[in-house]
């Protein structure tokens, strides 16, 4: 039997706000949920969103009340979330805290007071920094802070790790690399074909859309109009692109600073009948966007995973984008067409793309149901639950971090990360201390005064006081035989 | 900087092969450092090092992961590096001997060699747990410091001079001052002087000017018209401070700009050019004085938002319109490029000689208007104490020197882009410091004098250099002397012979500035070695557009 654990999902970002890190937080939740597990998402308090709340498959949310100070990041106050957030762990007798997204400064606080409460901590990293720039400096520190002491992190690609790794210092073994995943079956092309003949008959069937070579082709474009989406890329690239294909049109849509440059460039070159410009579409609209095109054109600069590459392919859609960050890590090659981050090169692989669709040479009929193999949520739920058991010692040392981790109890007074990970204050004191000359110095007296913070409390409002709240009926894991078999068909 | 110090206690391999870290590189079980090829600190990756390991002599060897650079036995076995640098940089060292002793009792156990290579790829269906760490592929595509470009000695040095003249500039300036305070230099003789040097550098700069202009000519056909109105808006600025200083700038501006349209439409043709300080000023004169404005108005036209950026960026009205007269002085020529620019339209009016009749009609403005404010200057700070006033001039003028614009970046002799925060602040730095002295006359010249040390050499100091760099190095071995001889007069006693101290003063500043200069530059580039720039995949991308480049040209 499987050990279930309470998982508290700790984050700035949830819904009611749209976005990548919060659906990831509900789609991960709810797999754990179907897996036995008992989660709870703690975010802080949004604009009519307050108090505890109940989403679908009995997940509940706690909405914080908290100052919000720059895009839904709450203001970072190191000590004043812990009263609550420590009734919240008691009242739920949570096991694990998974604190998402590095810019959430709830998640940060939510790790540092769980590791003084006791707890067993998991951090998942969504975004990319650099080093240059004072902002990226000051943020790194931060995270180094809050990783200092964190069980084990979670990115969503490989550069993404490389990346967190150099940012926190940390032991590239105990980062794991999950990536992202896609509801398939919300971004299902247009002519998908029955499941049933799919499966019954012909493992070959034809092609569906057969394009002749003067039938248009559409290129779709999906993204906040940002600076670093690369929308002057896409801005330099579209007429060049129009004029050297006759029969292409362009459906952008999204928002953002960069629409009026777009908009400048359309009129300028005279595409208005060519470039089609929709605005902000919600998430739920962004298949019906994506199924009118043949080519879904990703010009972003920087990029962890790239999620919407991924939902592009399982709309049966043909990808060109741009080789930054963890974009070229998604998708198999035969999915795409990769182009360095200049405007010529992004307009030789549009056209690369152009003529293979021309040719019909691409199978994107077949894409949804690969990218449906790749990439499901069930998987990522599998996989971090590996990490949940590894951390809480469910599985032992040595089978998750390697052979010789077993006897390595003995070399360091502050290791073990897995079942040994000391709680210890002295231990956890050396793992800030080593963060810096100066911040080592004051990290730990944040970690002194968040004990005595935590001594404190337990004087005050004593454990037993704490209401114990009654848990949402669990699930039970049915398909259990099923989990094991594709575990170790894994590794 | 953060990354740096997480490099050295993260395990990435390169670090523990190439730095000379306090690790226990000479351990007998050290392969890797002995196979692996010397690489400079710089643009080291880990692809060096992974080649390295990957020719280990060792057949059974899996793939390393990176906390074997600190163990690196042939069949070191996963292993983390967690404590060895969670507890600081200085734990790692003493933690690795002990792991050494049990390299042997897992090296039977070699990872099964029928899996598959390790991807970097999400999509795949690895073998491999989440938690990986590929040595080959591991920040394999990291680069440190792919852009740094050494810097040389001399031609540091070289630059650093320009630092050197505007801090000579500004203690000549204190020494002026001090001088006066004291009543050791008669207040005309410094303002009388500084006067005549600015009348010899303008007649240089003219000649530059016309010289360039007739090069020009010669490529482009231009007909020059050399106008340096340092004198007339900077006035007329004044005139309009003290006169209405309730008056909206912005009205002044209006009404200028209508009449210049009326006397020359070709004028208002050719407002394009927003960085035309120089002309600018004008138009508060065509507000107050048509006569004026009407001459001038060539240069008017061009700025009307610079102008009116200008007014609201001065505001102090004394030290706003001060830095206006520098501005002006910085114009110089300023006014060609707009008179060349509609010398098609408006044919010939004068050309260079009308120019320099207005420059000097606003010198002469400004003469008047500080002769006229003096008295104003003389008891504005009366009621507050001189220790203030030293500590509030001596912060005004550090500003001034740290906020100087040093870059030099010839534009052109008509942009002269003024750090406006640095000369409001020196100009402001020296009202209050005339507001020290006891005569009216001897608060106009040192107002005077500051207008043109803090206004218009700058200025010329930029041209000089942008001529020849002859001229560069003879004016800042001029200025050198010429503070060290005026703090050593003014910090000898006033009955000794005041020349021997000031050959003595000289010579220290040469020795001073020598030592500063060259120290400075070699600290700096001492300081490099610190120098750990991070780059990888992470990074945003750099787009390269091609067609923005043609939008910038238009």
């Amino acid at each position: 039997m499987a050990p279930t654990y309470n998982i508290a999902m700790v984050s700035d970002f949830f819904f009611p706000q749209p976005g990548g890190i919060e659906s990831h937080i509900y789609q991960l939740s709810t797999k754990l949920r179907d897996r036995g597990h008992k989660v709870i998402v703690v975010t802080h308090a949004y604009e009519g969103r307050t108090g505890v709340r109940y989403l679908t498959n009995g997940i509940k949310v706690y909405h914080v009340p908290f100052l919000v100070i720059y895009r839904s990041a709450s203001f970072p106050t190191v000590f004043s979330f812990f009263p609550v957030f420590r009734n919240i762990m008691l009242r739920e007798r949570i096991d694990i805290v998974h604190g998402h997204a590095s810019l959430s400064s709830l998640c940060h606080e939510a790790i540092f007071h769980a590791r003084t409460m006791g707890l067993r901590t998991v951090y998942t990293d969504h975004s990319l920094f650099g080093f240059a720039d004072a902002a990226s400096i000051m943020a790194n520190k931060l995270l180094k802070f809050s990783l200092s002491d964190v069980d084990h992190v979670i990115c969503v690609s490989h550069t993404c790790k490389e990346n967190t790794v150099l940012r926190a210092s940390l032991d590239p073994l105990m980062v794991s690399v999950i990536p992202n995943a896609v509801v398939a079956e919300n971004f299902k092309p247009l002519h998908s074909r029955p499941e049933v003949s799919a499966n019954s008959f012909g493992h070959n069937p034809p092609p569906v859309r057969q394009l002749g070579p003067h039938d248009t082709i559409t290129i779709v474009v999906i993204s906040r109009l940002f600076y670093n989406k690369g929308t002057d890329l896409l801005t330099a690239a579209i007429p060049r692109i129009i004029q050297n294909h006759p029969n292409t049109r362009f459906i952008i849509a999204g928002s953002g600073p960069k629409a009026i440059d777009l908009e400048q460039m359309i009129e300028q070159n005279v595409l208005q009948d060519r470039v089609e410009m929709l605005g902000p579409v919600r998430h739920e609209e962004v298949r019906d966007v994506m199924v009118r095109g043949h080519i879904y054109l990703h010009p972003s600069l920087t990029e962890a995973f790239g999620t919407v590459i991924v939902e592009a392919a399982s709309c049966g859609l043909y990808v060109v984008c741009t080789q930054v960050g963890g974009i070229p890590e998604v998708l198999p090659s035969h999915m795409t067409v990769f182009a360095k981050p200049e405007e010529d090169d992004l307009v030789a692989a549009t056209g690369k793309a152009i003529a293979a669709l021309r040719a019909n040479k691409v199978r994107t009929e077949l894409f949804h149901e690969q990218v449906k193999t790749m990439y499901s949520w069930t998987n990522v739920a599998m996989r971090t639950e590996r990490v949940y058991n590894g951390i809480s010692g469910a599985i032992s040392e040595a089978e998750f971090y390697g052979y010789d981790a077993a006897n390595a109890a003995s070399w360091s007074a502050t290791r073990g990360r897995s079942g040994v990970q000391s709680f210890a204050l002295i231990d956890r004191l050396k793992r800030y201390y080593g963060c810096g000359i100066w911040a080592g110095k004051l990290f730990c007296i944040c970690v002194i005064v968040d004990y005595l913070l935590f001594v404190f409390l337990e004087l005050w409002f004593p454990r037993e006081k704490i209401d114990i709240c009654p848990d949402w009926p669990r699930k039970t894991i049915n398909e259990q035989k099923e989990t094991v078999k594709d575990a170790r068909s894994r590794w | 900087m953060a990354p740096p110090s997480g490099l050295h206690q993260s395990a990435i391999p390169t670090d523990f092969e190439t730095l000379p870290l306090p690790l226990p590189l000479p351990l007998p079980g050290l392969i890797r450092s002995s196979t692996a090829p010397v690489t400079s600190n710089n643009s080291i990756t880990s692809a060096a090092a992974a080649a390295a390991s990957s020719r280990r002599p060792d057949p059974s060897s899996r793939l390393l992961v990176p906390g074997d650079a600190l163990v690196s036995a042939s069949a070191s076995p996963p292993r983390r590096l967690g404590g060895g640098f969670e507890s600081g940089g200085n734990g790692s060292g003493n933690e690795s001997r002990p792991r050494r002793h049990r390299q042997h009792k897992d090296a039977s156990r070699s990872r099964s060699r029928r899996r598959k290579r390790f991807q970097k790829l999400l999509w795949v269906k690895q073998s491999y747990p989440d938690n990986y760490t590929d040595q080959a592929t591991f920040l394999e595509n990291l680069q440190r410091n792919p852009r740094v470009q050494p810097y040389d000695f001399w031609p540091l040095i070289a630059d650093s001079t320009v630092i050197l003249q505007h801090v000579c500039s500004v203690i000549i300036f204190v020494v002026c001052f001090v001088g006066i305070f004291q009543e050791r230099v008669s207040p005309v003789s410094v303002v009388g002087w500084g006067s005549f040097a600015t009348f010899i550098g303008w007649l240089l700069w003219d000649w530059w000017v016309t010289q360039e202009e007739s090069h020009r000519d010669s490529a482009d056909g231009a007909i020059s018209r050399v106008g340096s109105m340092r004198g007339p808006p900077a006035f007329r600025t004044r005139r309009h401070d003290t006169g209405g200083p309730g008056l909206p700038a912005a009205l002044g501006v209006s009404t200028t700009s209508i009449s210049s349209t009326s006397n020359f439409p070709s004028a208002a043709s050719s407002t394009s050019n927003l960085l035309q300080p120089a002309a600018h000023l004008g138009q508060y004169g065509g507000s107050s004085t048509t006569s004026v404005g009407g001459l001038l108005s060539p240069g008017h036209a061009h700025s009307k938002s610079a102008s009116s950026v200008h007014s609201a960026a001065s505001q102090t009205s004394l030290t706003g319109s001060a830095a206006g007269v520098s501005r002006s002085g910085t114009g110089g020529g300023e006014t060609t490029r707009g008179a060349s620019r509609f010398r098609d339209d408006s044919p010939s009016r004068g050309g260079r000689v009308y120019l320099r009749v207005g420059t000097i009609k606003s010198a002469m403005l400004i003469y008047f208007t500080l002769l006229g404010l003096s008295p104003i200057l003389k008891s504005l700070t009366r009621s507050t104490s001189s220790d203030s006033i030293w500590a509030i001039s001596f912060w005004l003028l550090a500003i001034n020197i740290f906020f100087f614009d040093y870059s030099g970046t010839w534009v052109g002799v008509h942009k002269v882009s003024v750090a406006s925060l640095s000369t409001n602040a020196a100009l402001m730095a020296s009202t209050v410091l005339a507001s020290r002295l006891p005569s009216t006359g001897q608060v106009f010249s040192l107002t005077l004098f500051s207008i043109e040390v803090f206004g218009l050499f700058p200025v010329f100091r930029r041209y000089a250099r942008h001529r020849s760099w002859r001229y560069h190095v003879a004016l800042t071995v001029l200025l050198v002397l010429g503070a060290g001889a005026g703090v050593g007069m003014i910090l000898g006693d006033e009955r000794g012979w005041p020349w021997k101290k000031g050959l003595l003063g000289m010579v220290v500043a040469c020795l001073i500035s020598a030592v500063a200069m060259g120290g400075c530059s070699w600290w700096l580039i001492g300081l490099q070695k610190y120098k750990n720039e991070i780059y990888g995949p992470w990074d945003p991308a750099r787009p390269i557009i091609i067609s923005r480049r043609h939008w910038d040209d238009e």
